[in-house]
């Protein structure tokens, strides 16, 4: 382990990975870069999400940032591949009458972004997507969205990042247990390992965030863990061939939370479910969103609710075997905007984080506006309501 | 009414497993006057040692059987006489102290009862080789299944490779069907003969099942090679040849000695897996056991788990074959009784269970895990076989993430398919840690997590489950 | 039947007629249809979804996932599913 570093992310999911990445693509090549997680890398809620590539139309800023993202992944799967990259496209679906108002809704949101959405009526819903239930009264077809395999999505970042600079520094299973700070700016890193000297840290822990932050004599940033039950059936048993989302998912999950999150009791019975093909056949369900603190332990009724939705839409669904269920721990912000910049805090601490549900999809614009601000380059996209300096009292 | 009232049965205990264990356990709980429903995968009780054949076939006579066989036949007439409720084809796939659900025939049970036992038995270990995926290659026990179950001739020309005290049965059992074994292969060295032997001696059954199964070898004029294996298997979409050769100390192949076999079914068995999936998900304690299999539940000195009301009998508390389960099943039982009626558990009964144990235990010293095995595979030798990952890949991946568990699964997936890491799991961390050349201490960097469902089940049968 | 594949002795055991990929094949009733389809002959019974190869049963005891064919379009272990009279099986391997 290198004992001096230049930059040290903590966190080696998708947004760290991210973020070492394009630091990598924009600094000098001999910049000294480390990545340090406690554990593997891609083993905290990155390996547990169903990685799902989304953009979203709610409005302007959303759509640029989800949809550059996504444009950004698909420019690492020309460029370096290897993540199962599937471009299904997305098929928002209702049974409830009354949402079949949002399809056209919907489509008009992408519209008024400057991209497109189809609308489809009963037969053309069959014709894109065969395996759906046959009384389903439409949906709609936009085809930017896809699937990836985050872990080795984040295999993928790191190979590009080390092919464009050869001092990047992946140290897995190694915990910072503190930092070295003095006269209000970072000094260094301090690891089960020995110590990093380094004047650069990003905070890029996920769920653990918070933990980190404090740390670091800083306060905790507002992130809190929101569990999902997820499930995923054996191979050769997808039924589908395209991601497909209840409609009201958008709204149920981006939108307004009705239950209060700082309590660690409540099921906010926010229920949209969602399901991913996955290439080698099996089928991923989601998501369900609980407040429930760290506890990774599976909510098997929760589950059901999801499953039953799933199978009333998908009813080949009832017979595919379920091979594995599991918990992972969206780190959600609770001003619900990622946190991505410099905190003002402490000089030398950056923050990467709080990306809630849509951390897969993010990773690659976080990490591109990350190593922008640091470099001191122009950010691609407006920066302005994810920097952080906006929590820092 | 609750969900799937009409699917739920009610027992005093309920156990897993009709083999050895589990049937020796019922017989003795119902004698004590216990309820008892025995939840089984299989379409007869036995288990995989005493393997019943499919009823209607009548092959018996011809088939060999060594002396060991006679109790379980006898347990299985027993127990079909018995009071207690088999239910036969039934897959445990969720389990919470005094809760077991089950699939059966495609719907949704779920059995209640005050105490829990579990002896589900063991798997093959597999090591992976060249050529392994092709069809025509089965572990040892499914040999024993084709065989013994039903009265199949799996080939013409066998090969039978791998370790430890089941090399033996498999090879008689491939004989009696009249299949010719053209290489039997124990890829220990010879003097395991010799560290046998004291699990052997002093224990009257096992020298008669050693002689039986001596004599039946030599009646064939087959000869044991010691410290050979298989290298690889080759043919045109199904097993054609095999290669075959010696083994250095630590195990590793010595391909100067190769030579190749023309063969049509490829037998492999290096030893067993505990089954301790089942155990994990109630919350038990796992123990790390290298000799004894690896994972194994942990019990006290009369079969009960870390969980009140869980206990465990069998392969689950360390691999030890059927005299072992069936003196623990017993012991088990009677813990339960002492633990229901107040009568104490006779001495004897701990220390059956207990020289038993110590006879298998010297036994399984003779058959370790070697490391050079995992010297077998090659590069593109696939090791995760239901993700089809690559032993390359593995590495890869490995490098990256780390060669523990979680590691793997992030970087490869391998682990991550419809067989829950049966098959793979126990050969990946040394794979993975031969792969990036990290030391490899055997001792496992993790533990397995497990969820439900702890085997594949339908999603129809989760949606259905009775509520609890 | 299949008397080089099935060991000699009574079988009480009704013959069924089945297919396999449409070939005509025959077993015991009752029995599991890869132990039918093994003494028919066949080894392979579905192939990889990446790369094609050629798979069969490997533990005979539902553990291993290999031995996936499909009844009545659902795939299913063939080593644990019973052979009744005319079943159609198709091999396993990606939809």
């Amino acid at each position: 382990m290198s004992r001096t570093s230049d930059i040290v992310v903590v966190g080696g999911g998708v947004i760290g990975c991210a973020v070492v990445q394009h630091l990598a693509a924009l600094l000098p090549r001999d910049t000294r870069i480390t990545l340090l997680d406690r554990g593997a890398i891609a083993g905290g809620t990155s390996g547990s999400s169903q990685g799902h590539l989304m953009v979203t139309p709610d409005c302007a800023q959303e759509y640029a940032f989800t949809h550059t993202s996504v444009r950004l992944w698909a420019d690492l799967q020309e460029q370096e591949g290897g993540f199962d990259y599937n471009p299904t496209g997305a098929l928002y679906i209702a049974d409830d009458p009354a949402d079949v108002e949002l399809f056209a809704t919907l489509r008009d949101q992408f519209r008024a972004c400057g991209d497109d959405a189809q609308v489809l009526d009963a037969k053309q819903l069959r014709e894109v997507e065969p395996g759906l239930a046959r009384d389903l009264p439409g949906g709609v077809f936009y085809p930017g969205d896809g699937v990836v395999l985050p872990m080795p999505g984040c295999a993928a970042m790191l190979r590009v990042a080390r092919r464009n600079n050869p001092h990047v520094e992946v140290l897995s299973h190694t915990a910072v247990t503190g930092f070295e700070v003095s006269g209000g700016r970072i000094e260094g890193v301090r690891t089960v390992d020995g110590v990093i000297a380094t004047r650069n840290v990003v905070n890029a822990a996920g769920v653990w965030s918070p933990d980190l932050a404090a740390m670091a004599g800083q306060p905790r940033l507002p992130v809190v863990p929101r569990a999902g039950n997820l499930a995923i059936t054996a191979h050769h048993a997808s039924p589908i061939r395209t991601q497909i989302l209840e409609v009201s998912y958008l709204r149920v999950a981006h939108g307004a939370a009705q239950a209060d999150p700082l309590r660690t009791d409540q099921d906010t019975g926010a229920h949209a479910v969602n399901m991913q093909p996955q290439t080698n056949g099996g089928c991923l369900i989601g998501s369900t969103r609980q407040f429930q603190g760290m506890k990774r332990t599976v909510n098997p009724e929760l589950l059901r609710r999801s499953l039953q939705r799933a199978a009333r839409y998908v009813p080949a669904l009832a017979s595919s075997p379920l091979v594995r269920t599991w918990v992972g721990l969206r780190p959600y912000s609770l001003d619900k905007h990622p946190l991505i910049g410099p905190w003002p805090g402490l000089e030398g601490m950056w923050v990467a984080t709080g990306h809630e549900g849509l951390g897969i999809t993010l990773c690659q614009v976080t990490g591109l506006l990350l190593a922008q601000q640091f470099a001191g380059t122009t950010p691609s996209v407006d920066v302005k309501p994810y920097l952080p300096a906006r929590v820092c009292a | 009414m609750s969900r799937g009232a009409e699917r739920t049965i009610d027992a005093d205990v309920g156990i897993v497993g009709a083999g050895p264990g589990g049937m020796a356990a019922a017989l003795e709980l119902s004698r004590a006057g216990l309820t008892v429903a025995v939840l089984d995968e299989g379409s007869r009780t036995g288990g995989q040692i005493f393997r019943q054949q499919a009823e209607g076939l009548a092959a018996r006579g011809r088939l060999a059987e060594p002396p060991s066989h006679e109790e379980g036949h006898h347990l299985v007439h027993e127990l079909g006489e018995a009071p207690v409720q088999v239910v036969h084809g039934a897959t445990v796939w969720d389990a919470k102290p005094g809760r077991l659900w089950f699939e059966r025939d495609g719907a949704s049970w779920l059995l209640r009862c005050q105490r829990i036992l579990l002896a589900p038995g063991a798997y093959d270990r597999c090591i992976p080789f060249p050529g392994w995926t092709l069809p025509g290659v089965v572990t040892a026990g499914a040999a024993q299944v084709m065989v013994r179950g039903f009265g199949l001739r799996p080939g013409t020309r066998a090969l039978v490779a791998g370790s430890g005290p089941l090399l033996l049965p498999t090879v008689t059992a491939l004989l009696s069907a009249g299949v010719e074994v053209v290489e039997a292969l124990e890829a220990a060295p010879r003097s395991a003969m010799f560290r046998a032997l004291p699990g052997v001696i002093g224990n009257a059954a096992r020298l008669r099942e050693a002689a039986y199964y001596l004599k039946a070898l030599l009646r064939s004029g087959k000869r044991l090679r010691w410290g050979w294996t298989v290298f690889g298997v080759e043919g045109d979409g199904r097993v054609e040849r095999a290669t075959i050769g010696r083994l250095d100390a630590s195990g590793a192949p010595i391909r100067s000695t190769a030579r190749t076999i023309d063969v049509d079914l490829v037998c492999a068995g290096f030893g067993l897996v505990p089954a301790v999936e089942l155990a994990a998900l109630l919350g038990c304690e796992l123990e790390w056991n290298p000799l004894r299999g690896g994972w194994t539940t942990k019990v006290d000195e009369q079969q009960a788990t870390t969980v009140a009301g869980v206990y465990a009998a069998g392969e689950i508390a360390g691999i030890g074959g059927a005299e072992v389960a069936m003196a623990q099943g017993r012991l088990a039982a009677a813990a339960i009784v002492r633990a229901v009626h107040g009568r104490q558990v006779a001495p004897r009964t701990l220390a059956r269970a207990r020289s038993e144990r110590r006879s298998a235990d010297a036994m399984l010293r003779a058959f370790p895990v070697r490391e050079g095995w995992f010297a077998l595979a090659d590069a593109s030798t696939v090791v995760c076989r239901c993700e089809d990952v690559s032993y390359d890949k593995l590495g890869k991946a490995a490098a990256i993430h780390g060669a523990d568990g979680r590691g793997i699964k992030m970087g490869c997936r391998a682990g991550m398919g419809p067989c829950q890491g049966r098959i793979c799991g126990p050969s990946l961390q040394a794979l993975a840690c031969r792969a990036v050349g990290a030391p490899c201490t055997g001792a496992p960097m993790d533990r397995p997590a497990v969820q439900m469902p702890v085997k594949p089940v339908r999603t129809a049968t989760f949606l259905d489950a009775p509520q609890g | 039947m299949n008397r080089d594949t099935r060991m000699d002795g009574a079988d009480a055991r009704r013959i069924v007629g089945f297919t396999f990929d449409g070939v005509a094949c025959e077993g015991r009733e009752g029995e599991p249809v890869g132990m039918a389809l093994w003494a028919a002959g066949n080894r392979a019974v579905r192939h990889a979804s990446t790369d094609g190869s050629p798979r069969g049963m490997l533990c005979a005891m539902g553990i291993c996932f290999e031995c996936l064919v499909r009844v009545d379009g659902e795939m299913v272990r063939s080593c644990l599913t019973p052979l009744r009279e005319g079943m159609d099986v198709r091999s396993g391997g990606k939809p």
